[in-house]
Order: structure tokens, then sequence, then C-alpha cells
């Protein structure tokens, strides 16, 4: 016997009544959030093709799609992101729009992680993409769209917290290292292994950029670092990047939601594809970020528009992870069960009609006899009956 | 506020951490009296400590059900992750290194060679980064065998004295990587835990 009929591929997962629900309403929340900022919903295909993924700065590990082969040979992909093909999107259907771009989405993403590690291969994401302006008007747009979105789906505890990809690239170049040299600063960088960095580093002696890099991972928390960076920081381009995340700090907090912004130099993955400010999001209750977005102004130059962009994508099934473990979220019960009597069916159906538009829940008995509905709406826990004939008659139980 | 979690590497490297723990006055009660118990408290300084395996503990720390784990940088150089290595701890210091037959010339000739370890991913990088074309065997008790009975022509394995190696005949043909025992944070926790994490983070950093 064929077993895999009876289970779903390793990182997918069927999602039943309160997990359902809980996905449902956290992708309405963050539909409004964006709607209601001007942004339109687009859809792209689950199918691309792989040079969609594999075109400039954007492009990822080919080892983590999806691949197939259409009926020309062309290798296609499961789409492991929404950005490029919004890419794409704008650089042709929708070039000759109105710029901005306010794009919203919400949909799969796939991608081959290695088996038994707990992730997930199918997964929902929802963003924005505000495309065609570089300007601080449109950083703080999204940034409090981003605080927005979290804010709206009732996390107790969660976090924004930014930087900018300048930072390091700035102090870096003037380093004048090889690009493999810079790659290894970077990822010790970003894994915060200050022994290795500081290894790594001491190569430079007491060069400036060099004690600012050894200290970069540290610089996250509050305001307080914007004190401490400005000590270090004596370059003029480095000072002006750090002066600007300040003003965006400063700007969020003006939302009343100091506690919730958190700042970190050291943020300095994909240094390739960001070139201004990047931004990640945690909530109480689940261990990697559940949003993460920045501005990506070179991405759409690949596809032929020089178009610069900045956009942001929530991980909803992890959302949903955090909101389940932390909340109650059962599914409304029914409060009636409609049980027809003879002939008077359509009378039942009609009733129940009327029911649902005050919001009522109810299910059509499919029993037989009126004994046979009470002992089923026992066993649901029902607390009453309806039984319709030429009257209608509620018992209660 | 729920305690941080801390998982250890069983062992040797959960014993040189509770001796850290001691120095800074961490009340280990339970920890040198744990009998069964798996989550084990040290009730003055709010820290729950869980034993695992090495590589759970980078299983528990990625998935954040832990907060910060002690780990050797063997596990981490094998089986990679994402989370952030703060600490060198500078105990359980050894090495990886390349070994086989005392006196025969690994590099000789050009046929491809085959090398016996437990740690598939550390070798096949290593021999990725020389250019080298290796078939590799993996072996999960004692891998010194291998060369011994003829499987493989060399070993990448974990060298602490040498005294294995020697006894059977073998030597060290190549170091590759030093290993020592690292801090591991969840970068979640890091961020939304702040204050409590830096704090027995910084603790740790001033007595190790």
């Amino acid at each position: 016997m064929n077993k895999n009929k009876l289970i779903t591929p390793e990182g997918t997962k069927d999602y039943l009544f309160e997990e359902a629900l809980l996905k449902k309403n956290i992708e309405n929340s963050l539909r409004s959030v964006f709607h209601y900022r001007g942004y339109n919903e687009v859809v792209t295909p689950c199918l691309e093709f792989l040079d969609v993924f594999t075109a400039g700065v954007g492009s990822q590990s080919v080892e983590q799609m999806y691949k197939l082969v259409d009926s020309k040979g062309r290798l296609m992909v499961l789409r492991p992101d929404s950005t490029m093909p919004i890419a794409r999107l704008s650089a042709t259907r929708l070039k000759n729009e109105q710029i901005p771009l306010r794009l919203y989405y919400n949909q799969s993403v796939f991608s081959v992680n290695p088996a038994m590690r707990g992730r997930s291969n199918e997964s929902v994401q929802a963003g924005i993409e505000l495309i065609g302006v570089s300007n601080k008007k449109s950083d703080i747009e999204v940034l409090v769209t981003a605080t927005k979105a979290l804010q709206n789906l009732n996390i107790d505890n969660f976090r924004i917290e930014i930087g900018h990809i300048e930072i390091f690239n700035s102090l870096v170049s003037a380093l004048n290292i090889s690009d493999s040299t810079k790659e290894e600063i970077r990822f010790f960088i970003e894994s915060k292994n200050f022994p290795a960095l500081n290894d790594l580093l001491d190569d430079f002696g007491d060069r400036q950029e060099a004690v600012v890099l050894k200290t970069l991972p540290r610089l996250f928390g509050g305001y307080e670092v914007f004190d401490k960076a400005r000590k270090l920081i004596n370059d003029k381009k480095t000072a002006s990047v750090l002066s600007y995340l300040e003003d965006l700090y400063k700007s969020i907090s003006e939302l009343g939601l100091e506690d919730k912004i958190t700042v970190d130099l050291g943020i300095v993955n994909r240094n390739d594809y960001y070139t201004g400010i990047v931004f990640k999001g945690y909530v109480e209750g689940y261990g990697e970020e559940v949003l993460s977005g920045g501005r990506y102004d070179g991405l759409i130059k690949d596809f032929g528009e020089d178009l610069g962009a900045i956009g942001f994508a929530v991980n909803i099934d992890s959302v949903v992870k955090a909101l389940l473990n932390s909340k109650d979220h059962s599914v409304e019960p029914v409060t009636a069960l409609v049980f027809s009597k003879g002939e008077y069916q359509i009378k039942a159906l009609e009733y129940i009609d009327s029911l649902a538009e005050k919001n009522i829940v109810t299910e059509y008995s499919l029993c037989d006899t009126l004994d046979e509905a009470i002992a089923y709406a026992k066993s649901k826990n029902i607390g009453r009956i309806d039984v319709v004939d030429e009257n209608i008659k509620t018992i209660n139980l | 506020m729920r305690p941080v979690r801390i998982a250890l590497t069983k062992g040797r490297l959960e014993k040189d951490t509770v001796k850290l723990f001691e120095k800074l006055g961490y009340d280990c009660e339970q920890l040198h009296n744990k009998g069964r118990k798996l989550i084990l408290q040290i009730p003055d300084a709010n820290i729950e400590v869980v034993l695992a395996k090495a590589a759970d503990v980078i299983t528990y720390i990625e998935n954040g059900v832990c907060d910060i784990g002690v780990v050797g940088k063997d596990t981490i150089m094998e089986y990679g992750g994402s989370f952030f290595e703060v600490c060198d701890l500078g105990f359980g210091k050894c090495k990886f290194a390349l070994a086989g037959k005392k006196g025969a010339d690994f590099y000789a000739g050009h046929s491809e060679k085959t090398i016996a370890t437990k740690y598939p991913n550390i070798a096949r990088r290593f021999f990725n980064g020389k250019g080298m074309d290796i078939r590799i065997v993996k072996i999960e008790g004692s891998v010194e065998l291998a060369p011994l009975l003829s499987l493989a022509d060399a070993i990448v394995d974990i060298v602490e004295t040498g005294s294995t190696l020697k006894e059977n005949g073998l030597e060290v043909f190549e170091d590759i990587a030093p290993i020592s025992a690292r801090l591991i944070v969840n970068t979640a926790s890091l961020k939304m835990n702040k204050e409590a994490v830096e704090n027995i983070i910084n603790q740790i950093e001033s007595v190790k």
C-alpha cells in the first residue's frame, strides 16, 4: 500500500479549525492595515521561471528552491519569496503607472529546508512594497506601517528593531579589504561572534573603523545606542547615516511606542541586497523574527527599471504559532440545532437563514427523529434545539 | 518573569560550566544532585538549566525554547544554524584534525581518497577548500578503526591529546580547526529579553 497518500509532505501541514480561524483573522487584520493605507493587493503565480529569482542582487540559493521543468525544458520554481515577482511586475506591467506604487500581497512561499529541523517548507507571508520613491517620508511610512501591522494583531509584547546597512558598508569600505574578508566580517557581526570578529580585526590595529566594527554587534538596544555610537564614529559619512537613523527612531517614538522600538547597528544581513534601512519585528513567545524588511533600491534595476523600493513581509505561520500559545482562540460554538418535522424542511432552512442574519451560529439536524437530534445535541454540547413544524418551538437542553 | 533557560551539553562541558556557575556564586545544588531530572533550577538567579546532547542544544536555541546554550565549536561547525555566538568560554579545548597511518603520505597519487568521520560536513568543507574530490564514509563509533582496517585513507576527527591515535599507530597529518566551548544565544531572546540575557552573558564573561 502507498502510505504517502495518508500524510502531508514534511514541512507542510493542514490547518484545522482554531488554527485556520486564527490564521484568517491575522491575514484580515494585516489586510486592513495595508488596505486603509492605500496599498493594493497583487497575486503573483505560484510557478515562476527560475531566472526571476537568480537575477542580480536579489538572487537566492538555487538549492533551496523547489524546481520543476516545463514542457519546453525550462527550469521553473515554486516562488521562494514575493518581492522578486513584484519587482518583475513593477518593471514590466506596472512600469507606466503613476509612482509611487503601493502594493501588498498575502501568499505562500516555498523553500526546501533540511529535514527534521522543524522548519516549514510552505509558509504564508503577507507584506507591502512601496515602489518608486526613495526618501525619508517613504522610510517612515513603511516603518510605521510595520509597527501598526504588529500592534493591530493584539500581541501583548512586540518589538520593532531598526538598523541601517550603510553603517556597516561605509565602515568596511574604508578598510580597503577583499570581498571575502568583508564577507567574513559581515558574517561575524551578524552572528554576534565577538571572539572571531576581534581576532580578524586585530590585524587592523587601532584604525578607527576597525574599532567601531568590533563594537557594532554590541550596539543594540534603546535610544542610548545612538549616544554610544556617536562617541565612536568620527567619519562624516557614517555619522550622517547614524543621525538619519536617529531621526527615524525619534519619529516612530512619537507614535507613543518608545518601548517597542529598538535599534541594532549590527544588522548586516544581505548587505548586497539592502541599500538603506533594515528592520525586523519580534514577538514574545517566538524564537525568530516574525517580520523583516528594508530598503532595496538596486533590485528592480535588475529587471530593467531604475526604481527605488522599500517593503517588509510578515511570516503569518510564525504569528499563528506565537498567538496560539498565548491566547484562547476557540471557534465560535453552535448555539442552536434546528430540527425539521415532516415536510417542513424548506421552512427550517429559511429559519436558519434568519438566524444567520442575526449572527447566530446554527446547525441543521440531519437526524430522522427528535430523540436522535436531542442525543446528538447533547453529545456536541449544543444547548438548544429549535423544532420546526407549523410553529417553531425551542427546547432548552 | 519567566526564568532564563540555559541548555548545557551533557558531559564534560556540563561539568566545566557548573564550575563556572559556582565561581559566579550560583546555587548549583540541583546541578550536582540531578538524579534523572532533565530541567534543573538555579533558584537564586532565576535560571533554569536543561541538559541535552550537543546537537540538541543548537536545536533548542534555534527554536527559541532555550535562551542561552553552551556547546562545542565542533557541533556548531558541523550543524550550523542561526543564533548568536557571543563568547568563547575557553574550556573544552581540542582541535579538528586530519589523521591516518603513521608515515603514510596522504596527498600522494591521483586516486580519490576515502575519509572516515563522524563529521561529514566539516570533512566535505575542508576538502572542498582544497579542491579535492573525496569519498566520505560516516562512522558512528571509533573512527580510528577505519584506516587500520583499510576502509579509509584518513580520518577527520576531534583530537584532544593524540594518545588514542598514537596507541593505534596513527598520527595527525594536518590541523583543520581549533575547538572550544562557546556560549550561543537565541536571536529573538537577546532582543526581547535583553537585560536578563545580557546580564548573564556579562557575568559569565567576567569570570571565564
